[in-house]
């Protein structure tokens, strides 16, 4: 059934030995969604993937997939499908042999489709997995990942390596499997902008814990950017919270909440109103200074 | 059509502006069906619920009408309804920004009707 969470996370925490990576970290995820994992390096994504794939086990609190706790659980693993840089295939086995063995191992599998895709993106079928270049890895792992149509799929950076166009490809590829069949689908990466258009909700992760949850046309219409006149500015913002401030000879502009301003009384006022992206929301609410890189400089 | 990821308009309201558009220019007929949310999201590679969202702005607003099972279909006279609708808001929201704009860089009256008589010859 769409609308019932499927994956719920309750106060976890990670370590790692002394390190601290995820902390009283609560989230749901309900079936059917395509959701963005978004956050900063070492922000804790993979981790937090591995430990919905039942690679690893949380150090407290508590996970539960399909309502059963994925760490060393078969139910849940076969029905999971985690795609990531380091997965691993028998090195004797060529890519098509990898297929082949798949289409045993999961009931959906999408043989004709697999095959359709690794022509698509010109890796031969008679190539053993560790001979492919790293872009090539990632298509490969990817096409692997998507043909499995497995009910819950986590990937964790799937584009990592591969060029332009091909990135391109992939996300549309992603995009018309999940209409074709639809279902879950988490995709972590910290290039928002590339992908946004597929997804539904972003969830963003910051200092290992979530920073924001929320729908992508929430998340767009979220902020806007004012500028113009600095001395009006700074007295119509005087009680806001302030995302961002940027000030130089020609002009002024900061980054405010999009519901504590009247954009028409704005426009009167000869105050430009843009839009911030969903890309700069994340990177707002995760940087720590207000003026960003210029405020190192100073 | 392209959508604006970067803009003031969500995304979900340009989508449902762009079958507005098609309705009004004949493109989508009364009690005609309208594409699903897949076919929108194939269409304009954009994730099936936001242009669900856009379709369900339609239904509520009496643009479209649903049929149990068969999908969405353009509700009798929602032409006229758009029509008006956008007359009333959009084209007089346009209008007064562009009047605010020209008296901000001086134009006068005359200079703005004779550009806009220029536009609509060349257009």
């Amino acid at each position: 059934m769409i609308g019932v969470p499927e994956i719920i996370c309750h106060q976890v925490e990670k370590r790692y030995r002394n390190k601290r990576v995820l902390h009283s970290l609560t989230c749901s995820i309900n079936k059917g969604k395509l959701s963005g994992l978004i956050g900063r390096n070492g922000a804790g994504k993979s981790t937090l993937l591995k430990l919905l794939a039942g690679h690893l086990k949380p150090t407290n609190g508590e996970i539960t997939v399909f309502g059963e706790c994925p760490f060393n659980n078969l139910k849940t693993a076969s029905n999971i499908m985690f795609v990531e840089e380091g997965m691993t295939f028998p090195p004797l086995f060529t890519v098509l042999d990898i297929f082949k063995m798949a289409k045993d191992f999961y009931p959906n599998w999408q043989h004709e489709l697999a095959k359709r895709l690794l022509d698509y993106a010109n890796i031969p079928t008679n190539a053993f997995h560790h001979n492919l270049s790293k872009g090539q890895k990632s298509t490969f792992n990817l096409i692997y990942g998507l043909a499995s149509r497995c009910t819950i799929s986590l990937l964790d950076e799937p584009m990592n390596g591969m060029d332009e166009s091909i990135r391109t490809d992939m996300y549309r590829a992603i995009l018309k499997e999940y209409i074709a069949y639809p279902r879950t689908i988490i995709i972590s990466s910290h290039h928002l902008n590339e992908m946004e258009h597929l997804l539904e909700e972003i969830i963003l992760i910051d200092n290992g814990q979530i920073k924001l949850h929320a729908s992508l046309d929430d998340v767009q219409q979220m902020l806007v950017r004012l500028r113009g006149d600095i001395n009006l500015i700074r007295k119509l913002t005087s009680d806001m919270e302030v995302f961002f401030e940027k000030e130089d000879l020609f002009h002024y502009e900061v980054v405010v909440e999009r519901n504590k301003i009247d954009e028409k009384l704005l426009q009167t006022m000869n105050i430009l109103v843009q839009p911030v992206t969903a890309s700069e929301v994340c990177k707002f609410m995760t940087s720590k200074g207000k003026g960003g890189i210029d405020d190192v400089f100073k | 059509m392209n959508l604006k990821q970067e803009s003031n308009t969500p995304i979900y309201i340009q989508i449902a502006e762009w079958i507005e558009n098609e309705i009004i220019a004949d493109q989508l007929l009364e009690n005609g069906k309208v594409f699903s949310q897949y076919q929108l999201a194939e269409m304009f590679n954009i994730n099936p619920a936001t242009a669900g969202k856009g379709l369900a702005i339609l239904l509520e607003n009496g643009i479209l009408y649903k049929k149990r099972g068969l999908g969405m279909f353009v509700q009798e006279g929602s032409k006229e309804l758009i029509l008006s609708k956008r007359h009333n808001e959009k084209l007089s929201n346009l209008a007064k920004e562009i009047v605010e704009e020209a008296k901000r860089l001086f134009v006068s009256d005359s200079e703005l009707i004779e550009l806009i008589k220029k536009i609509q010859r060349e257009g």
